[in-house]
């Protein structure tokens, strides 16, 4: 039964409904929800002024046109009689809130998220053994080990600054620069090799390029190619979430590239209005590939943007991850305690190229690159402050970049020597059952390598 | 998009109800009667408004699941939709315009119903607890990603996109994104409880944007299943299963059926299954595939076939378009050596090329003619040539008799 809203004919001055065609009388009573459907004469009905609610409410308006106030559903807002475009200020963007410097000393002790050594530690380990996989990998795909990688370098500070303030069950969806997400929830060395050559241990089982890493164990989403699309995914992820109690937060990151396709403005669109708990964590970095920013966006970048879509935002520091740390922890804390979406921006570099397809001295100099590699880098102002606070050394570090290197090394190693899997998974999960139509593709396949097995690479493949 | 789309399907509400004389009125007298001057008269008007292009033919009451009530189409959705809600609380409706109960009806009264007052944790004033079915933003590349993420939850989303004119904007989301979710994860992640339902096929003046069938756009895409009802007995039942399949769905729905076909449906829920054909009407001289409207239309071919000819059809309604039930169509035209396929979307690269492809491939040896395809022109879908535009019964009846007489 379809309730509609009623203003009851009774109500109005009978000259006024001949006059007007019943709607914008001099006082319009509107009436409350609660007595809906309680007009008995429907059909001479006509349909309610609308009561829009806003910003999140529903409610009962008194409208009258002697009042000089707006009562456009649309905006609260007061009227204004002088003509002035708002300006959009560029020259002074959102500030950039950071906890320590680059010397990687505290700015104000108040900020001082005051984590425990281990703690901090972790997250250094964390940067440097993603920094030290990061350089192997790149290697191996320059010889031809592996058909193609992207490198994190400048901004282990934003993945690990982030993870480390959300619970290890919040779900992650990312963009494709954000393996220091999965690094600091303790994915194995091995796993991200497997990935990479898609060898048998792979969970993903070979069938994406390298760095499109899944994890279900660690709530960390597969990635994909196509960018932003994890955008309203991620919001919708985050109603579910809303709707089971679970007080969780859906973290979603992207570039600033990213940032400007439509699904990332679906997706703010429908967190802010469908209320969900949902961190969208930006990081700018700098570069689209070959796009710098200032082709990417004319307004002041992606923060400037959450207002817009009634959304609480922040810019941080990237490259400091006590910043990120703390912006993170308490938009994880709001998000999820008041059900709503929160934007932070992360300012960073990418040192290295785009990908392995990518060769960045063709669009930016190699001196502003070394600017970032040797004056602003996450891992070396971490390890600034442990230095200070006396939780690290030389030697210490010596011996952790000799051990590390051996880790990755030995996964590395290990990982090569495995072979591929049964080709056979080509053809699995493409539905959850297999269709009989593509059973029988797969069986023409098989015949098919029974005569011409000699000309495909299946020694390198599982039996 | 969807202010002109509610224009349109408000004409056609009106029209459906059968109140000519009501539309008139309403249209504004003044242009009406400049329109229709000078064959004013009411017989004249209804004459110059295009009658259906088929009729529909209700099945037998069905026995086996229980109490029946009669049902047009959007009612039977409504039911399939009340039953998913009732039986898992993790099943969620959205869409532009769903709240109130959708621009064709198929949502009306499932809000109210399901509320139950659920705790929001929010603002005071903003527990309305109206968290099961909800409009969203008019977005629909947002509305089938956000249901991919209900989905990836586990939860059950059930995504409204307005009319099927209007899902290209989720193409990239449905094709990259929901098909493959499964294949790219190796089965770590995947969106199966999504289900993505949507106004499809011709309505008599839906033109261009309110008229499309696209669903060999997606025929193409492994990954998704996508279903088309021809009666209100069949949607709900497949409806059903879709919603429950482990895969992404997308289920067209007839618009010109919503109130023209009526018929008995169980009040209780049922399921249809995937990717079977049905044989509606067993015969031995020619296979008339169809799905949808058409359905109806070649079911009223072959009764004209039979009287005319003296030849004997065998109807078979798709119901899935992919994976389609290869097996049971290839069985048919064993036997009849003759297979035609009608579908409104355009001839090039419509679904009946598939269809053809496969039985040529299949079944070479038994056919006693070349396959038909009688289908839309290679052009957009028109307004007011649609009369022309359509596969209806004479082009069907035509090209049965050109194969008969191979």
């Amino acid at each position: 039964m379809r309730k509609l809203r009623h203003r009851c004919c009774s109500q109005l001055p009978k000259a006024l409904l001949w006059e007007t065609g019943g709607v914008g009388a001099q006082t319009l009573q509107v009436r409350p929800l609660s007595s809906q459907g309680s007009c008995t004469q429907p059909a001479r009905c006509l349909p309610a002024a609308v009561v829009k609610p806003h910003p999140h409410r529903q409610q009962e308006q008194q409208f009258s046109s002697l009042d000089d106030k707006p009562q456009f559903p649309g905006a609260s807002a007061e009227f204004i009689d002088k003509l002035e475009f708002i300006q959009p200020n560029v020259i002074s963007g959102i500030p950039i809130y950071r906890v320590m410097d680059r010397q990687g000393q505290i700015i104000n002790p108040s900020e001082d998220p005051h984590l425990p050594k281990e703690k901090v530690l972790k997250f250094y380990k964390s940067m440097t053994l993603l920094n030290t996989m990061d350089r192997i990998l790149y290697e191996s795909q320059r010889q031809g080990r592996i058909s193609f990688y992207m490198t994190n370098y400048g901004e282990e500070g934003t993945h690990v600054g982030s993870a480390a303030a959300l619970d290890n069950t919040d779900l992650v969806f990312g963009q494709y620069r954000e393996a220091g997400v999965l690094m600091y929830r303790d994915y194995p060395l091995e796993l991200f090799m497997a990935q990479c050559y898609g060898n048998v241990s792979d969970l993903g089982k070979g069938r994406q390029m390298p760095v499109h890493y899944g994890c279900k164990e660690r709530h960390f989403v597969t990635i994909s190619s196509p960018l932003a699309t994890q955008i309203p995914q991620a919001v919708g992820a985050a109603y579910a979430a809303k709707r089971a109690n679970a007080n969780r937060v859906v973290i979603c990151y992207f570039g600033e590239g990213a940032a400007s396709e439509g699904d990332a403005h679906a997706g703010f669109n429908f967190a802010a209005t469908l209320e969900c708990p949902i961190i969208f964590f930006c990081r700018n970095n700098g570069y689209a590939i070959s796009t710098p920013t200032s082709e990417q966006y004319r307004g002041d970048g992606i923060a400037a943007r959450g207002p817009g879509y009634g959304i609480l935002s922040i810019r941080v520091d990237g490259n400091d991850v006590f910043a990120v740390y703390n912006a993170t922890k308490e938009a994880r804390r709001r998000a999820v305690a008041e059900n709503q979406p929160f934007l932070i921006e992360a300012m960073t570099y990418r040192i290295g190229h785009h990908s392995t397809s990518d060769d960045s001295s063709a669009y930016r100099s190699v001196d502003e690159v070394n600017y970032w590699d040797k004056q602003d880098h996450p891992i070396s102002r971490l390890r600034h402050y442990l230095l200070s606070q006396g939780w690290w050394d030389e030697e210490q570090e010596k011996a952790w970049r000799k051990q590390s290197r051996k880790k990755v090394m030995e996964a590395f190693e290990q990982a090569e020597r495995k072979p591929k899997p049964n080709p056979n998974l080509l053809f699995s999960d493409v539905y959850q059952e297999m269709p009989s139509q593509l059973r029988k593709q797969q069986e023409s396949l098989a015949r098919h390598l029974q005569t011409y097995g000699e000309h495909y690479p299946l020694e390198h493949f599982d039996k | 998009m969807a202010a002109v789309g509610s224009a349109a399907s408000w004409l056609f509400r009106l029209r459906a109800a059968g109140a000519e004389g009501h539309w008139r009125r309403l249209c504004g007298a003044g242009l009406a009667r400049g329109f229709l001057h000078p064959a004013a008269t009411g017989k004249d008007a209804a004459q110059r408004r295009q009658v259906a292009h088929f009729t529909f033919q209700p099945d037998p009451e069905p026995r086996e699941y229980g109490q029946t009530q009669k049902m047009n189409l959007f009612q039977s959705i409504t039911s399939a939709l009340d039953n998913s809600l009732a039986k898992d609380p993790t099943a969620v409706i959205f869409g532009e315009d769903v709240a109130f109960g959708g621009v064709f009806r198929c949502t009306v009264g499932l809000r109210d119903k399901y509320d139950f007052g659920v705790h929001v944790q929010n603002m005071e004033d903003s527990c309305t607890g109206k968290d099961r079915v909800f409009n969203t933003p008019l977005c629909e590349q947002g509305i089938v990603g956000f249901g991919i993420g209900i989905a990836v939850t586990g939860a059950t989303a059930i995504a409204e996109i307005q009319f099927a004119d209007y899902i290209f904007p989720a193409f990239d989301q449905i094709v990259n994104e929901a098909a493959k979710y499964r294949y790219r994860s190796g089965d770590l992640f995947n969106c199966g409880s999504l289900t993505i339902r949507s106004p499809w096929g011709c309505v008599g003046h839906g033109a261009l944007y309110h008229s499309q069938s696209p669903e060999a756009f997606f025929a193409h895409c492994p990954g998704i299943k996508v279903v088309i009802p021809r009666s209100p007995f069949q949607a709900k039942g497949l409806l059903l299963s879709c919603i429950e399949d482990k895969n992404p769905c997308i289920f067209f729905e007839p618009k010109i059926l919503y109130r023209a076909a009526v018929e008995q449906v169980p009040v209780e829920p049922y399921n249809i299954p995937l990717s079977q054909a049905e044989v509606i009407q067993e015969g031995r001289d020619v296979t008339l595939v169809a799905w949808g409207t058409q359905v109806h239309v070649i079911r009223e071919v072959a009764s004209m076939a039979k009287e005319k000819l003296g030849v004997s059809c065998e109807i078979i309604d798709l119901r899935t378009i992919i994976p389609w039930d290869v097996d049971t169509v290839c069985k048919s035209v064993i036997k009849t050596g003759r297979l035609l396929i009608s579908h409104e979307a355009p001839l090039t690269g419509g679904f009946a090329s598939e269809i053809s492809s496969t039985i040529q491939e299949e079944c070479f040896l038994n056919l006693e003619a070349p396959i038909s395809r009688v289908c839309g022109y290679d052009t957009p879908f028109p307004h007011i040539f649609e009369p022309f535009y359509i596969p209806d019964k004479w082009k069907c009846y035509d090209a049965l008799r050109k194969m008969i007489n191979y």
